[in-house]
C-alpha cells in the first residue's frame, strides 16, 4: 500500500525535473562546470578532487531541493493538501529526498565525464561506483537538514538560507580547493563541519584512508538533524 | 452540468436510519492565553450539509484544522466514522476542499485525480468516472497551472471525491467563483449528500450557506452560541425589514421606532427595524400614501451577526 503510494509521490516529484529542466542548469551544469575549471587550475591528476567536487555536486542537490521543494509546497497549500490525505507525511517527504537520486547520479556522472573528456580521470569504474554510492548515502542527513529548513522558510528564503549553509561549509571544507593550499585556519576547522567527513569518505574510495570515525560523524549528523526535521515539521503552520 | 437549473439541496433522507460521520465532543484548544475552542460539541451526519459559521476569530479555522488532523487536541473528542483524524487510516474517509489550493504547476489534471485515488488505496482506473462527473476528462492532459480558477476548484473537489468519502470538508469552497459555478459546485454535492456523503462547510457566503445547508453552527469566541435550520435561526432574530414607497424623507425615516438601517433602491426604501408593530402603525399615520408594503424576515447574515455579537 505505501510502496504504492510512494511510488506516486516519487512520480510527481520526478515529474516536476522532466518538465522543468531549467533546475538542471544549477543542479548539474553549474557544479560541472566548476569542477572542469578548478581541475584545470589546480591539476586534475588529483584523484581527491573528483571526490570533493562531486560532494559539492551531490549535497547542493541533497540540501537544496528537498528543502526548497517543500517550502514551495507549503507557500501553495499543497502541503496541507497531503496531510490531510491518506498518506503518511513519511512516504511524501522520502519520495522528496529519493528524488535527489536522478540529480545526485547525474552530477556524478556528469563529472566523471568532464575528469575523462579533459584527460584526469584516473578513478576505475568500480571506484566511481563506489564514490556514487557513498555520497548517495552520505548526503542524507544534509536531506534531512535542508527538511527542517523548508518546514519553517518561504521558498526564496529556503533558498538564501540553504545557500548560507553550503557555500561556507563548502569554502571551509576544501571542497572547492584542497586543504593542503589554504591557509592553515581552513584545516583547523574544516573537521568541525559534516561536510569535510563526507569528503574524506568520498576521498577514501579514489585514493584510500579511514572512514569510520567519518562515517560516526555523519551518523550523528543525521540522527540531529532527523530531529531538527521532525521538531520543524510539528511546528511549522498547517 | 449542461442545464442551467441545478438543485443544491440532497433529497430528503429518512430521520432515525442516519449515521454520524463527525462528532466533535468537548473540544478545547487555546494558544497560549488566547482560547480559541472552549468545549465545542458538533455533529455531521451521512448525508448531511452543516455550515460553519462565526466572525473572524471565533475559533473555525481551529475547528477544521482539528477535524481534519493537522491540530492535536488539547481536550475533547474528534472522530470520523469512530476514527481519530490524526491517523492517516481514518482519513481515508475524509476529503477536504480547500481555499485556493496552489497546485504543482508540473502535474496534469488526471495525474492529481488518479495520485487522489492511489493515495486513498483506490487502483488508478477510479479517477476516470470521477472526472467525466466534474466534466474535466477533456482537460484531463492539461497541466494545472494553465486552467480557470473554477476548472482548478472542479480538480480540487474531484481529488476529494474520487475515494466517495464519508465526510467532506469544505473551506470557503466557492470563493472567487462566479454564480453559475457556485450553482454547480453545489448541485454536484446534493448528488453526492443524496449518497450518502456529510458536508461541513465554513463560508463568508452566508446567505449561500442558508441555501444549501440542512444546518447551521455559529461560533463566536471559540463557544457555539447558535446552532439549528436557517429558518430557525432566522426565527430567532426580533428584526424585521420593513420595504415600501414612501414620500417621507431619509431624517424622518430614521426617527421612525426601532429603526436600526435605512436603505433605498429601485424606488423603495427598506427600513430595518426591531419594532416592526410599532413601526407601521406610525408609517401609515404619517404618510397616507403609503404603498407597495411589505414586511420581511431579516436574513441568516443578519441573525449570525447578531449571535455573534450577542455572544
Amino acid at each position: 500500500m505505501n510502496a504504492r503510494i510512494f511510488a506516486v509521490e516519487l512520480a510527481d516529484e520526478l515529474r516536476g525535473i522532466v518538465r522543468e529542466p531549467t533546475a538542471l542548469f544549477f543542479s548539474i551544469i553549474m557544479p560541472v562546470g566548476f569542477f572542469t575549471l578548478f581541475a584545470s587550475i589546480f591539476g586534475g591528476g588529483n584523484p581527491g578532487m573528483l571526490a570533493t567536487f562531486g560532494t559539492f555536486g551531490v549535497l547542493g542537490v541533497a540540501l537544496m531541493n528537498p528543502g526548497v521543494r517543500i517550502a514551495q509546497d507549503r507557500e501553495l497549500g499543497w502541503l496541507r493538501a497531503k496531510r490531510v490525505s491518506a498518506v503518511p507525511i513519511g512516504v511524501t517527504l522520502a519520495a522528496k529526498v529519493a528524488a535527489v537520486l536522478p540529480y545526485a547520479i547525474g552530477v556524478l556522472l556528469a563529472m566523471t565525464a568532464a575528469a575523462g573528456l579533459t584527460g584526469s580521470l584516473t578513478a576505475s569504474p568500480v571506484q566511481v561506483a563506489r564514490l556514487i554510492a557513498v555520497l548517495l548515502l552520505g548526503a542524507l542527513p544534509f536531506a534531512l537538514l535542508g527538511l527542517a529548513v523548508g518546514f519553517q522558510a518561504g521558498s526564496n528564503a529556503a533558498v538564501a538560507i540553504l545557500n548560507a549553509i553550503l557555500m561556507p561549509m563548502s569554502v571551509l571544507s576544501g571542497l572547492w580547493m584542497p586543504l593542503a593550499i589554504l591557509p592553515a585556519f581552513f584545516g583547523t576547522v574544516a573537521p568541525f563541519l559534516p561536510t569535510y567527513h563526507l569528503a574524506a569518505i568520498a576521498t577514501a574510495q579514489l585514493a584510500g584512508g579511514p572512514v569510520v570515525g567519518h562515517a560516526l560523524v555523519l551518523l550523528g549528523m543525521t540522527v540531529v538533524t532527523g530531529a531538527l526535521a521532525a521538531v520543524s515539521y510539528r511546528h511549522a503552520r498547517p | 452540468m449542461t442545464s442551467p437549473h441545478y438543485s443544491t439541496r440532497a433529497p430528503e433522507a429518512s430521520v432515525g436510519t442516519m449515521k454520524t460521520v463527525l462528532e466533535v465532543r468537548g473540544a478545547r484548544h487555546r494558544y497560549g492565553d488566547k482560547v480559541a475552542l472552549d468545549g465545542v460539541d458538533l455533529r455531521v451526519d451521512e448525508g448531511e450539509c452543516v455550515a460553519l459559521l462565526g466572525p473572524n476569530g471565533a475559533g473555525k479555522t481551529t475547528l477544521v484544522n482539528m477535524i481534519v488532523g493537522l491540530l492535536a487536541r488539547q481536550g475533547g473528542e474528534v472522530a470520523i466514522l469512530g476514527g481519530d483524524p490524526r491517523n492517516a487510516a481514518t482519513r481515508r474517509a475524509l476529503g477536504v476542499v480547500q481555499q485556493s489550493l496552489g497546485f504543482p504547476s508540473t502535474l496534469k489534471v488526471r495525474e492529481l485525480v488518479v495520485g487522489a485515488a492511489v493515495r486513498g488505496g483506490l487502483p488508478r482506473t477510479a479517477a476516470g468516472p470521477v472526472l467525466a462527473e466534474l466534466e474535466l476528462t477533456e482537460l484531463a492532459d492539461r497541466r494545472v497551472s494553465k486552467l480557470s480558477g473554477g476548472q482548478k476548484q472542479r480538480v480540487q473537489l474531484a481529488m476529494a471525491l474520487v475515494t466517495n468519502p464519508a465526510l467532506l470538508v469544505l473551506d470557503e469552497p466557492t470563493a472567487g467563483l462566479d454564480a453559475l459555478s457556485r450553482r454547480r459546485f453545489w448541485h454536484l454535492l446534493a448528488q453526492r449528500r443524496a449518497q450518502g456523503t456529510g458536508v461541513l462547510v465554513t463560508t463568508h457566503l452566508i446567505e449561500e450557506s442558508a441555501a444549501v445547508a440542512d444546518r447551521v453552527v455559529v461560533l463566536s469566541g471559540g463557544r457555539v452560541v447558535g446552532e439549528g435550520t436557517p429558518d430557525e435561526l432566522v426565527a430567532l432574530l426580533p428584526d424585521r425589514t420593513v420595504i415600501a414607497t414612501t414620500k417621507l424623507d431619509d431624517v424622518r425615516l430614521r426617527a421612525l421606532p426601532g429603526v436600526l438601517s435605512l436603505s433605498r433602491g429601485d424606488g423603495l426604501v427598506r427600513l430595518r427595524t426591531s419594532a416592526p408593530e410599532a413601526l407601521l402603525r406610525v408609517l401609515l399615520v404619517e404618510d397616507p400614501t403609503l404603498s407597495d408594503l411589505r414586511v420581511e424576515h431579516a436574513g441568516l447574515e443578519e441573525a449570525v451577526i447578531s449571535l455573534g455579537v450577542a455572544a
